[in-house]
């Protein structure tokens, strides 16, 4: 899973800055904890051994076993001493998570890129039917945020597990599981802000927004969509939405919008007047 | 109970406690004698997956100067329905809801195993969290940048119906209106002029016309859930504040050659203070505050804007050469009382390379229960994830933060509570258990905690007040009862209730159990705290001479020695780790400023004085496990002689984490042995400790350094300069070729302070 992975922090700005653990992994520490570093040993004088400086933390651990490898030689270097001579026991050893912890960035799953038009079809489809019950004016928020998605998307500036996980967020918003989807959301927004700042709030407000839909809006609107697309069989309790549909639904987008009665009568607001700010300096 | 090890894990489980001594000596003269304290580490939301809150109003004693919460050590008629109070001893009957109460049927709060009870109590309408961004924008473009990005991705993880708020400051202060509807405005004020909260509060429009009758009065909750402007809802308004944020500029005004830029931290923060108090009094709120340096014009101001006048340094300090530390202290504390009156709390995010005005400004968290978090830049994983870490939540999907605690203390007649020390401000409350003499921030029976984490400690101190000729009757048992209100992330109003007793003992005839009820890690930290306290206000040689004669008196109190004779000396188990904690707190940096600015000073002391026991106790004295050939990693002395080519070093500070890689171990690993299949172990040997520093770094508030060096490395100092130094360059040869790591030092070693301590302990004069 690429959810869990950890990264070096920014050693160029901060000092010896810690490294960065993605969302899945914070969220899922990976089970029980294995070694807890809290033991201390006492100091050898007060537990009546001879006082003197520099005694071995404790005797037993000291020791130097016969396997010493030793100091290395002037002019050249004793290896470790290999596999076979410790027992196996001997060591902790890394727990399975402990690999996948490691893994970085990079190591992505082999499956290949989505597809956009799958991913894209599937919001515009939940904020289709958003549009019946919610402002318009956040309606269009929405879709602004969903284009400039599209953009970056084309353009090449969304790396693949982005693209990964919008494709899963999208599947989960198909089956309306809002709180799966919202994770997958929150996860984003933790390891690739840099990439989803701008936009994906407005994919978190259609999360929101399609689970306070009454579930028969919902329905109606599945049915609406179906009616339209013709091809699916209009039995409610079967999901609407199967991959091979998929493309279509970007054309029959403009359909349903019409169908929409759009009693909000809000002026759109434009780029230029929002950023205008209007400052009151109410001390002079 | 099979030892005493067990009773303290058990109930510091149960109940978030660790008492000092878990027997009490029975009168006020013996208690003195004992030298530490009668006193207890409370953490009062330790976390309890096991302990499901009950929906019902707790049943308080109806004594009106009592009023202690029924618990399991009530005595109770079944019959006849009555229970006594065991703090009080008043005869209550219960109320009608627990008509069918008996020994059967019994409520969870008799049973024992709730001494720690919490009641969800219904206490007028839900009021939604608030959290008020304070954003300095005088910074670098790339850590603006990340700072944008940091705060955009909180409104993913702040609850949907919070209320947020954005007032961003530079040389100017702007307050944005955040509305749904398109256009973005903001009210801008100068950072010069010093306002009254009314002003503030009239300026943003935040009093209720006259109409109401009353003029000017600020405006109720509900009012204001809805009118304000500046605090809405998240699900509301997070598109158009992603915009905003997406858009913050850094501040537009020239910063001239050899200047510093104009902050109005003081302003900035007053106004935030200002709007909180004039809409949502009383609710749980946290103001945070992100500066890339220090407040440089206003009240407030701790540094000029000429750059060739430095930030003031310890040395300044002492010569009384700071020319704006005391008013701006002045300044800042006025503010943080007013936010903890109003149950307020106020973050602090400094990210600087230089100094940013911590030590003038850590009030503001240190009294409301803040966090503070320090470092270099925004645009690290320190910042960012330390962060995230703030909107943490629990096994149950709940934030771990919680607002407004006020925690009273109820005590049985032979004690009484002298004080405590933690992020906390007295609510001056007198009542019959409070002590006349003060022990940290005492003449309370009650303090506010403004913001609690399920980690959040509080160090309390008590007094035996029993007089040496009336012994408590065999048998009889002390009792504490602290009762924490609170508000839940959730919005609930919540009550925890945790009862605790322990057996009183003569300290005559039963000085051994006491003695071994001693609880030294907890003992450590309590007395810590204290130094801690005192050297806020104390010369620091004062706060070791003070720590030194306890430790001494201690020692003479229960070691065991022939007179004048320092090698017969020993201490029992239950104090053998004692004397060692106190060797690394003298040298540590709570009580020793050499080496560190007094930003960096207050920011250790703060987390020092609000973390539990075990992590306060790293602090103390760092941990170090050594990982080898030779057998499972293991708990090493923190002394130079376990700094052994063979073995590589993991040591947890707390603040930093650093993984020191031994001289032949270096070079293996510079060979590459680890990439070559016959060596695997070597490969396993390497991983082990930073699989488990990993463990540290994904629970730790805030976020370490993290240091991984070798013999050798530069960094290696970190180390060095924590361990005992047994050897030094002085005593090296004299000492042959042992094995360690000599530190050039002229410290006092252990060895050298424990032959000392022995030598006063067992001294006839002394």
């Amino acid at each position: 899973m690429d959810n869990f992975y950890i990264k070096p922090g920014n050693q160029e700005r901060g000092w010896n800055d810690p490294p960065q653990f993605s969302y899945g992994l914070q969220t899922n520490p990976g089970g029980t904890k294995r070694n807890i570093l809290n033991k201390r040993v006492p100091p050898p004088q007060l537990t009546g051994q001879s006082p003197g400086p520099g005694l071995p933390p404790s005797s037993a651990a000291s020791s130097v076993p016969p396997s010493n490898p030793g100091p290395p030689p002037v002019g050249g270097l004793t290896p470790p001493p290999p596999k076979s001579r410790i027992s196996s026991g001997g060591l902790s050893t890394g727990s399975p998570l402990s690999t996948s912890k490691t893994q970085t960035n990079s190591s992505v799953p082999a499956e290949n890129e989505p597809e956009l038009d799958e991913v894209q079809a599937l919001l515009l489809w939940s904020l289709a039917a958003c549009r019946q019950s919610v402002k318009k004016q956040v309606c269009d928020d929405v879709e602004r945020r969903l284009k400039l998605f599209e953009e970056m998307w084309k353009s090449g500036k969304l790396s693949l597990p982005v693209k990964c996980r919008m494709k899963g967020l999208s599947q989960e918003l198909k089956n309306k599981k809002w709180d799966a989807a919202d994770e997958i959301h929150r996860a984003l927004m933790v390891d690739y802000v840099n990439e989803v700042s701008q936009w994906m709030v407005g994919v978190k407000r259609l999360i929101a927004e399609t689970r306070n839909l009454s579930p028969e809006l919902f329905q109606t609107e599945d049915t609406i969509l179906m009616q339209v697309e013709k091809d699916l069989p209009q039995t409610e309790d079967v999901q609407p939405q199967t991959e091979d549909v998929q493309p279509q639904t970007e054309d029959v987008q403009p359909q349903t919008e019409d169908v929409q009665p759009q009693t909000e009568d809000v002026q759109p607001q434009t780029e230029e007047t929002a950023q205008s700010d209007i400052s009151t300096d109410p001390v002079q | 109970m099979a030892t005493y090890q067990d009773f303290i894990q058990q109930n510091e489980d149960r109940d978030g406690v660790r008492c000092s001594w878990n027997l009490w000596p029975s009168s006020r003269l013996e208690a003195t004698r004992l030298v530490v304290p009668v006193s207890c580490l409370f953490t009062p939301l330790k976390e309890r997956p096991d302990l499901p809150p009950v929906q019902y109003e707790p049943v308080l004693c109806s004594r009106a100067s009592c009023k202690a919460v029924l618990n399991p050590l009530c005595q109770v008629d079944f019959r006849a329905k009555i229970w006594a109070c065991n703090f009080c001893f008043q005869r209550n009957p219960f109320p009608p809801s627990y008509a069918g109460i008996s020994e059967v049927n019994q409520p969870a709060e008799l049973m024992p195993q709730f001494s720690t009870i919490e009641y969800i109590v219904q206490r007028g309408p839900p009021t939604p969290l608030v959290f008020l961004y304070v954003v300095d924008t005088c910074l670098e473009e790339e850590d603006l940048q990340a700072l944008r990005e940091s705060l955009q991705m909180s409104l993913s993880l702040l609850p949907p119906n919070a209320l947020v708020g954005l007032i961003t400051f530079g040389r100017m202060i702007q307050v944005h209106e955040l509305s749904c509807e398109g256009i973005a405005k903001s009210y801008v004020f100068r950072g010069t002029k010093e306002l009254t909260p009314k002003q503030i509060q009239e300026m943003l429009g935040l009093m209720k016309p006259a109409a109401s009758g009353q003029q000017g009065r600020p405006l109720a909750p509900q009012d204001a859930a809805t009118s304000c402007r500046f605090l809405q809802p998240v699900h509301k308004v997070d598109m158009n504040l992603t915009d905003l944020l997406g858009e913050l500029q850094r501040d537009p005004w020239p910063v001239p050659q050899g200047k510093r830029p104009l902050r109005s931290t003081g302003i900035a923060l007053s106004i935030a203070v200002g709007l909180l108090e004039g809409t949502f009094p009383n609710t749980g709120a946290r103001v945070m505050l992100f500066m890339g340096g220090p407040p440089t014009q206003g009240p407030g101001m701790v540094v000029g804007d000429e750059l060739k006048t430095p930030i003031r340094s310890w040395h300044d300090i002492q010569k009384d050469n700071a020319r704006h530390m005391k008013k701006a202290i002045k300044y800042y504390e006025a503010l943080a009382n007013r936010a903890a009156v109003n149950g307020h709390s106020i973050d602090i995010y400094a990210f600087a390379l230089d100094q940013t005005g911590l030590l003038e400004m850590k009030c503001l968290s240190n009294l409301t229960g803040g966090h503070i978090v320090m470092g270099d830049s925004f645009n690290t994983s320190l910042f960012k994830q330390t962060f995230q870490r703030v909107f943490s939540k629990d096994y149950n999907g709940e934030f771990h933060m919680a607002f407004g605690g006020v925690l009273e203390v109820k005590t049985s007649r032979e004690l009484k509570v002298a004080g405590a020390i933690g992020p906390c401000v007295s609510l001056n409350s007198k009542g019959p258990c409070v002590s006349e003499n003060e022990l940290g921030v005492g003449g309370t029976c009650q303090w506010k905690i403004c913001s609690l984490s399920p980690s959040t400690t509080l160090a309390l101190y008590f007094e035996v007040v029993n007089q040496h000729n009336s012994p408590i009757p065999q048998g009889g048992r002390g009792a504490i009862q602290f009762v924490t209100q609170y508000q839940h992330s959730n919005t609930q109003r919540r009550i925890r209730v945790t009862t605790i007793a322990r057996n009183w003992a003569d300290a005559q005839s039963q000085i051994q159990h006491i003695e071994s009820s001693f609880d030294q890690e907890a003992a450590a930290v309590l007395m810590a705290r204290l130094g801690v306290f005192r050297a806020e206000s104390e010369e620091g040689p004062d706060v070791l001479r003070w720590l030194d004669r306890q430790l001494i008196r201690l020692c003479q109190k229960f070691g065991q020695f022939n007179k004048d004779d320092p090698n017969s000396f020993r201490l029992s188990e239950s104090l053998s780790l004692y004397p060692q904690f106190m060797f690394h707190l003298r040298r540590s940096p709570f009580l020793q400023v050499f080496n560190n600015s007094p930003d960096e000073s207050s920011y250790y002391r703060h987390h020092f004085l609000c973390q539990d026991l075990t992590q306060s106790l790293i602090m103390i004295q760092p941990i170090l496990y050594s990982y080898s050939f030779f057998g499972p990693p293991e708990p090493v002395l923190l002394d130079s002689s376990s700094i052994l080519p063979d073995r590589i070093l993991l040591m947890d500070t707390f603040f930093q984490l650093v993984i020191y890689h031994g001289e032949t171990i270096a070079q293996w690993r510079k060979a590459g042995y680890q990439d070559m299949p016959e060596y695997e172990n070597f490969k396993q040997l390497l991983q082990a400790p930073l699989d488990d520093a990993q463990e540290i770094l994904q629970t730790r508030f805030p976020m370490p350094r993290y240091i991984d060096t070798e013999h050798g490395g530069s960094q290696a100092r970190f180390l060095l300069s924590k361990v005992n130094p047994s050897q030094t360059h002085n005593n090296l040869y004299a000492w042959g070729q042992e094995a360690g790591a000599p530190i050039l030092t002229d410290d006092v070693s252990l060895q050298v302070f424990m032959d000392h301590l022995k030598k006063l302990a067992v001294s006839s004069s002394a």
